[in-house]
């Protein structure tokens, strides 16, 4: 079966108990882990202010999660994310080769940024702050 | 714009850069929120191509990052209290 890499992001419902959204993320990598996929990394980023209200909330607990897995979990994964009320929002992307190329990058801290040439180009930035 | 070579308004106008080009980025990542926000405005709109310099690629995959990052709760979909 071919698998691909995937990036989930999800967000939890931080109004619950820590140990609630900690037992909640535990319960999906072990979801992934059952189901065929190698988690290669989770990120949590913990509570975050969201840019606007969702469900009356403010803030929500995001989770990052990369791992390679067979494509028909994704389907499956999305559902059950759909029935579980404690998750505000999820978010799966499969990887191409660019994205791949690009975090492999990232890892060792090497990844370019616009922010580099902000030395070299100060008129430049300037320029677009006043639009 | 202007067909003229030779009018006046030639000389003055930029030369527009794209930044992601010349930084060589290779994927735009909607959790790349500071790089995202450069590119909105105040209401929270991605900025046109023609304001920006970005080329037509990146443009295509700015966008699509903003708007994944909107789904997420990362960037607004519009600006609050905005008069």
């Amino acid at each position: 079966m071919k698998k691909n890499f995937y990036e989930l992001t999800f967000v939890i419902n931080s109004v619950l108990e820590e140990e609630a959204i900690k037992s909640s993320v535990e319960k999906y990598t072990a979801y992934l882990k059952d189901n065929g996929a190698d988690v290669e990394e989770v990120d949590e980023w913990g509570t975050q202010r969201f840019a606007y209200e969702i469900d009356g909330k403010g803030s929500g607990y995001y989770v990052n999660v990369y791992f390679t897995a067979p494509g028909e979990l994704i389907a499956k994964l999305e559902r059950v994310f759909q029935i579980d009320d404690d998750i505000m929002r999820y978010l799966t992307i499969k990887y191409d080769n660019k994205m791949l190329k690009n975090r492999e990058l990232k890892q060792k801290g090497k990844a370019p940024s616009i922010f580099d040439i902000r030395e070299e180009a100060e008129e430049d930035e300037e320029e677009v702050k006043t639009d | 714009m202007l067909k003229n070579p030779s009018h006046p308004k030639k000389g003055n106008l930029r030369e527009k850069e794209c930044k992601f080009t010349k930084a060589g980025v290779i994927y735009i990542d909607y959790k790349d929120i500071d790089t995202l926000l450069r590119f909105t405005n105040d209401q929270g709109k991605i900025l046109p191509r023609r304001v920006t310099g970005t080329s037509a690629r990146y443009q295509r995959q700015l966008a699509t990052a903003v708007k994944r990052a909107r789904h997420l709760a990362l960037v607004p979909f519009a600006a609050e209290n905005m008069r």
